[in-house]
């Protein structure tokens, strides 16, 4: 009795039928892999499109990354960040003018997660906080996917959720076989993602499965409870899960920790609120 | 005290925090904490990319009409849940604390 899961597996093998990416990211994932090439080839490859370049700008310069404005060209951004990181911008740059236009709700909460995640990062002084801000900001493309690819599906789960009063994740299984965690995953391998933004993906809900990139898949799994509980953007449905314990002892959290980290997040979504908006306001068809 | 994004200033507003040219606390203050906002003031501040500020009370409803009652009760209902959870009643105790603050002794409405 899998044949959901297994349909959704085909669909994500069956790379012509998702949302496209653009030609330069693929382009940007085999030069990653060698090292003869020097930041600024990388850059020039990236600048080469300039709509993908500018919005990789726009989200360098969010709120998320606490460069605040002051990233301007892409060879700054792939210095600062490093090639996985813009990469993986680039790709959410482009799924996320999907979800700009369906799921704006969801993309909000997106962003707050990533906000999120690197204020605690930061706060408990964990390496790569930027790569877990990226993690963050992908961490629910499973239901992108839900969303654009199996839209009827997509409306079956909202009436579930609203009717039973159920999560997005519980109201998944049940009719789906698998989870948007699971979905993001199989997407982000196709993708050829490095482990470190796969892992928060498919385990951020389950945080005990994660093995090499525990404090990333820990920081992310707190990060999207807080924006719930928040209640910024909307993920599906509007329930506060519970923080495993796993990755509250992981990530050595403290009642006090937290307290903060919370004030600065509240403060940063007006930010982010902003910048959903401009986004929204600029996107829309001039006439 | 309400932090609002700038696109909502409006003149008449007092600044209830101070903004500092960065992120840095030594840096220089762009504006000052008491301060009134006029049209050209706000204009400079968004030139400067300023994107948010906090002002005195409560001037601006963001979400609709939402009143603080209707904001802890939304709260209450996000936790219901976890509510039998010790930790995450503190976390939801966190909240309520915050979103009294942010709406402020003075509500404006």
């Amino acid at each position: 009795m899998d044949d959901k899961r297994t349909e959704i597996r085909r669909i994500i093998k069956d790379t012509k039928s998702l949302p496209t990416l653009p030609g330069v990211i693929a382009k940007l994932g085999s030069m990653a892999e060698n090292n003869a090439i020097s930041v600024h080839e990388m850059a020039r490859v990236v600048s080469s499109d300039q709509v993908l370049s500018a919005k990789v700008l726009r989200l360098v310069n969010s709120a998320f990354y606490g460069f605040s404005g002051r990233v301007s060209t892409v060879s700054n951004a792939l210095i600062l960040l490093g090639v996985n990181v813009v990469k993986s911008l680039a790709i959410s740059s482009s799924i996320f003018e999907i979800m700009e236009k369906n799921v704006v709700g969801l993309w909000e909460h997106s962003m707050g997660v990533a906000v999120a995640a690197n204020v605690m990062a930061k706060r408990l002084k964990l390496p790569e906080p930027e790569e877990t801000s990226t993690a963050a900001l992908l961490h629910d493309i499973g239901k992108v996917i839900i969303k654009i690819k199996l839209q009827e599906d997509f409306d079956h789960l909202t009436t579930l959720i609203s009717n039973k009063g159920l999560m997005m994740i519980e109201a998944e299984r049940e009719l789906l076989e698998t989870d948007h965690a699971e979905i993001g995953e199989w997407l982000a391998q196709t993708w050829l993602l490095p482990e470190k933004l796969i892992e928060p993906i498919a385990c951020h809900h389950n945080v005990e499965k994660s093995v090499v990139h525990q404090s990333k898949t820990a920081v992310v799994h707190v990060a999207d409870v807080l924006i719930k509980a928040s209640g910024f953007g909307f993920s599906g449905d509007d329930l506060v899960p519970m923080i495993q314990p796993v990755a509250w002892n992981r990530l050595g959290l403290t009642e006090a920790i937290l307290e903060s980290v919370i004030e600065e997040v509240e403060d940063k979504l007006v930010e982010v609120k902003n910048f959903s908006l401009e986004i929204q306001s600029s996107d829309e068809p001039k006439t | 005290m309400q932090n609002i994004p700038i696109t909502l200033a409006a003149p008449g507003m007092i600044m209830a925090k101070e903004i500092k040219a960065s992120d840095d606390p030594a840096s220089m203050t762009v504006c000052g904490k008491g301060v009134k906002l006029s049209e050209s003031l706000i204009d400079r501040l968004r030139q400067m990319g300023i994107q948010s500020l906090f002002v005195e009370g409560h001037p601006i409803a963001l979400e609709g009409e939402t009143t603080l009652e209707e904001m802890l009760a939304a709260l209450d209902k996000r936790f219901i849940r976890v509510a039998g959870d010790p930790l995450m009643v503190k976390i939801k105790g966190m909240y309520v604390r915050h979103i009294q603050r942010s709406m402020g002794a003075a509500d404006g409405r």
